[in-house]
């Protein structure tokens, strides 16, 4: 697999951190994606995935204030690098390319605002 | 919530595997998750989700010490993929040996958690290692006799005198017997606790409603969850009245969580305040022994120092006597398993000796498996011996060799352990059905996998090392040629492993002969009286004691029943205990406790004792208080020649006398242990009402018919009472059940090592008629016949066991001796049983070889010798 590309679950969670933004930290990414894709996920394989993200170069992350909640422990906050925004507009790009040439789909029926 | 921490055995999993840089932002999000989830969901989910979301930090990035280094792994891979190839080839040499680990395991689990069990009675009670219960020692003529029942003033005494030591004392009554609770006409008997104010808090109930403090209100009950639900079902049962005995109303002021079966208190459905019942003037005082003392430590209090401050409690108050008494302590933690007391220390009890024994036989039980696994892979070795030289020849390493036979027994065990938790599982119910208990499968209980899958590693290794060393050993070359020889060190190693798994078994099987024979005799000896169609029935209400005469008359005009009397006691118990009688004129009272009890002169008929002299009581004979009956053994033990008409002094007064004749002699009537002595019996008539009824069923009549005519004569008469009936014979066969217990298990666990031992020979006599083949070929084809060559093959093992035999009957005899010296009615060790047991194995054994011996013995020579 090429350093660069995206898995589908990579995708996600990427959007999913810009989506967040302050509040981007593993627990709350996890959750999210459950409520999203109603799909169940463990922390631990999100964490997973957000450390093969900042490695790739598509995220960087920073701990951020300690709260009470969780034992007075601070968290780690991940934020999308400009390389990370490049490769979803890349991965958009082309699947709206793809849906273009879709001919069920071809003309403006489609909602991209979605 | 917050009072709810997530699992600590599942962050300590954690913090052990997690890189330390990850350890801070990983607690903090499964913190937040696990109160998320508590917020919606109940604590055990929470729990469980925890754990599952620690196993999926078992990742690469977050492992501490994760290498990425591909080749080990891969190997491992490859060696459980061999080990997988090698089990579904050989499939019987599987079945038997996984088999035979797998009833292995499962009577060590089955074992394991009734041990676990024992060690943890009581253990619910929040202050377990506060709890104490105050006992005395008595210093009778050089032996110090301890005993639990105290006099009320010293509870008392040390409540008011020794705040420094105890938090809380609460007394209950000596004798507990079950009470008669009543809602709304429906009545059910049922076991409790009467006991003073703090007992409930010293008890730490778990109140589910109301308080611990419900006691300090005299006409207050608190009562079990289950109780609760029997009387008010959905009804809040906080304020309602529960009528006590018929006679006193009291008040539901809370409601318990049941205790658990596997604690001193956990028969008990209700407490209630023990003045309730106490109505005296004074109830406590200085020489009546008719209470138990509990106290509940304070936090830095040591239990000696407690001990010795207490010791003269009893001396300085009570009126002056000579005989030496000291008061000392007995924690929660030794009630059940160190409950005897051998010159006033405790000692591990007979419980105690059960957990000794059943574990001993489960680690044999588990031996005699991993021998199996043992013997057939080094009976083996000649087929792995080319594989061995091969990879040897390859390049591999002796280390290697070894991790893949150690491999080969991990798959092994843990397929074991799969089957024994499942076999765990579905035997349980039954395994707590014949030992009394009511062990739940721990599915939820961390401690339980880690400690089974510990103890699947250690069996792995225990039952692989051997022969992944002594495998692993072949020199290639030798190995290559054949030419490995099967050298006499290991045949013997071999064979003394199967002479000892037989030793074993056959150690067993006499055992358990010899238990069920010991419980058979005690069954068939004598009891001196009809227990046949005989049954009790309890007087519990008010007007049971007014209406003797009248229920007589009753119950006998239904035509079933022949007689009816009342006593005391009941006849299976030898309550009612007294010393004190003399001749007349004596200087010296006999040094004999009596079972003294109190009978109406319809006793001796209803009950069919066997007069051997002199005359029964008689109701017609007007004023009896000053005639006695007794049994054998009391006119022996006296050393009386002509014991009728004989006078006997008393010191303490019976009937409001306290000088007897003797009017009749009975035989023994075995009312205590069957295995016991029969205790002297001395008994005195009264026409008064007495507690327990017991009734005669005329002869030829069915129960069927009988019982409904009875109960109802019976309510017709006493309509509080409930007509709870047990038939004699019956309760006096519950004396066995410990043995039985014992008896029960025991054949289990002998019948299981017999199949072990026997698996595991099955599988041996399959690879020795395997290897013979050729050589039985040639036999065959020199003229053998097939008996010639069935009693070659039979005989090495047949020579095993006789073996073992001999080794098993002096051991067996040994431990027999001792262990039947422990009962008074015992059999002597009869010669016949070691000859069944070590007949039986011989028997056995012969079977089980015969299977492969006859199939090598039948079969062409020309198939086997035509190989290569």
């Amino acid at each position: 697999m090429s350093e660069n590309k995206l898995g589908n679950f990579e995708e996600t969670l990427l959007l999913l951190v810009g989506i967040l933004e302050k509040e981007a930290y593993a627990f709350r990414i996890a959750e999210e994606y459950e409520v999203q894709t109603e799909k169940a996920t463990s922390i631990g394989s999100v964490h997973s995935t957000l450390n093969r993200l900042s490695k790739k170069g598509f995220l960087t992350s920073e701990m951020g204030e300690p709260t009470a909640e969780r034992g007075g422990r601070r968290k780690r906050i991940y934020k999308i690098t400009a390389e990370g925004q490049r490769a979803l507009e890349q991965s958009r790009d082309l699947k709206l390319s793809l849906w273009n040439q879709f001919p069920g789909f071809a003309g403006n029926q489609f909602n991209w605002s979605l | 919530m917050k009072d709810v921490q997530p699992p600590k055995w599942a962050q300590k999993l954690l913090l052990g595997f997690l890189k330390e840089e990850l350890a801070e932002e990983v607690l903090g999000d499964l913190d937040e998750k696990f109160y998320a989830v508590l917020s919606s969901h109940s604590t055990r989910k929470a729990k469980l989700n925890y754990w599952f979301q620690v196993f999926n930090y078992f990742r690469p990035f977050a492992l501490k010490h994760y290498r990425s280094d591909p080749i080990p792994f891969s190997m491992l891979k490859q060696n459980f993929l061999i080990s997988y190839r090698i089990l579904l080839k050989n499939k019987v040499f599987s079945t038997v040996n996984i088999g035979g680990l797998a009833i292995g395991m499962t009577v060590v689990f089955l074992i394991g958690l009734w041990i676990h069990d024992e060690f943890s009675f009581n253990t619910r009670h929040e202050h377990y290692d506060r709890i104490v219960q105050v006992m005395r020692k008595d210093f009778v003529e050089g032996d110090i006799r301890v005993n639990s029942s105290l006099v009320g003033q010293a509870g008392i005494y040390l409540a008011d005198n020794f705040p420094h030591l105890f938090d809380k004392v609460a007394m209950t009554f000596f004798r507990s017997r079950s009470q008669l609770l009543t809602v709304d006409r429906h009545s059910y008997d049922q076991d409790g606790y009467f006991f003073q104010p703090d007992g409930p808090e010293l008890l730490s109930l778990n109140m589910l409603a109301g308080t611990r403090e419900g006691l300090k209100d005299i006409s207050s009950i608190l009562i079990s969850e289950s109780l609760a639900k029997k009387f008010f079902g959905h009804e809040s049962p906080m304020g309602q009245s529960i009528q006590l005995n018929s006679a006193t109303e009291l008040t539901v002021r809370g409601v318990f969580e049941d205790l658990p079966l596997n604690s001193t208190f956990g028969n008990a459905t209700f407490f209630a305040s023990m003045e309730i019942i106490y109505n005296e003037q004074n109830p406590y005082t200085w020489d009546n022994y008719n209470m138990k003392i509990y106290a509940l430590l304070k936090p830095a209090v040591k239990l000696a120092d407690a001990s010795e401050a207490i010791k003269e409690v009893l001396i300085a108050n009570r009126e002056s006597s000579n005989r030496r008494v000291e008061l000392f302590l007995h924690p929660m933690k030794d009630w059940h398993l160190r409950s005897e007391f051998e010159n006033g220390i405790p000692v591990p009890g007979q419980r105690f000796q059960f957990v000794k024994l059943y574990g001993i036989i489960g680690f044999f039980v588990l031996l005699l498996a991993c021998i199996n696994f043992i013997n057939l892979n080094t009976a083996r070795y000649q087929n792995r011996a080319k594989e061995i030289g091969v990879r040897k020849t390859l390049g591999s390493q002796r280390s290697y060799l070894i991790a893949q036979f150690l491999a080969e027994s991990m798959l092994y065990a843990f397929g074991a352990f799969c089957i024994s938790i499942l076999a765990v599982h579905l035997a349980l119910p039954w395994f707590n059905g014949m030992s009394d208990k009511a062990i739940q499968f721990p599915w939820y209980q961390p401690w339980f996998w880690f400690a089974t899958l510990a103890f699947t590693l250690f069996t792995a290794l225990l039952a692989g090392l051997y022969p992944a060393l002594f495998l692993s050993g072949f020199s290639p070359i030798k190995a290559l040629n054949g030419k490995i020889n099967q050298g006499k060190g290991n045949v013997r190693f071999r064979q003394g492993l199967v002479v000892f798994q037989f030793t074993i078994s056959i150690i067993l099987i006499i055992g358990t002969i010899t238990i069920h024979q010991l419980i058979q005799n005690a069954k068939d000896r004598p009891v001196g009286y009809e227990q046949d169609r005989l049954i009790t029935v309890r007087g519990l209400s008010q007007d049971y004691f007014e209406k003797y005469d009248l229920l007589r008359e009753e119950l006998k005009k239904t035509g079933v029943v022949t007689e009816m009397a009342e006593a005391n006691y009941p006849l299976i118990n030898t309550l009612g205990n007294n010393g004190g009688f003399s001749l007349p004129g004596a200087s010296q009272t006999f040094d004999i406790s009596f079972n003294t009890i109190y009978v109406t002169p319809e006793y001796g008929q209803t009950t069919q004792w066997e007069l051997t002299a002199g005359r029964d009581f008689s109701r017609e004979l007007g004023d009896e208080s000053g005639s006695i009956i007794l049994s054998e053994s009391a006119v022996q033990q006296m050393g009386l020649d002509n014991p009728i008409g004989q006078q006997i002094q008393s010191r303490s007064s019976f009937n409001g006398r306290d000088q007897f004749t003797i009017v009749g002699v009975v035989k023994d009537m075995i009312k205590g242990s069957p295995f016991e002595s029969a205790m002297p019996l001395m008994v005195f008539p009264t026409k008064e009402s007495l507690r327990f009824l017991f009734i005669r069923i005329q002869p030829e009549v069915v129960f069927a018919e009988a019982l409904p005519k009875i109960q109802e004569a019976f309510e017709g008469v006493l309509p509080d009472n409930p007509f709870h009936y047990q038939f004699v014979d019956e309760e006096y066969n519950t004396k066995f059940r410990s043995e039985e217990r014992i008896g029960s298990i025991a054949t289990l666990f002998s019948f299981l090592a017999i199949l072990i031992s026997c698996l595991g020979l099955f599988g041996l006599s399959a690879y020795m008629a395997e290897k013979r083949s050729k050589e039985i070929g040639i036999r065959k084809v020199l003229g053998a016949s097939v008996m010639n060559v069935w009693l070659l093959l039979s005989r090495d093992f047949s020579l095993l066991v006789v073996i073992a035999s001999l080794i098993a009957v002096p051991i067996a005899a040994y431990f027999l001796n001792g262990w039947l010296q422990s009962y008074e009615y015992r059999i002597p060790v009869f010669w016949w049983i070691y000859l069944i047991g070590g007949v039986a194995s011989f028997v056995v054994t012969i079977l089980t070889v015969s299977y492969h011996a006859l199939k090598v013995s039948l079969a062409n020579p020309v198939e086997s010798l035509r190989m290569e």
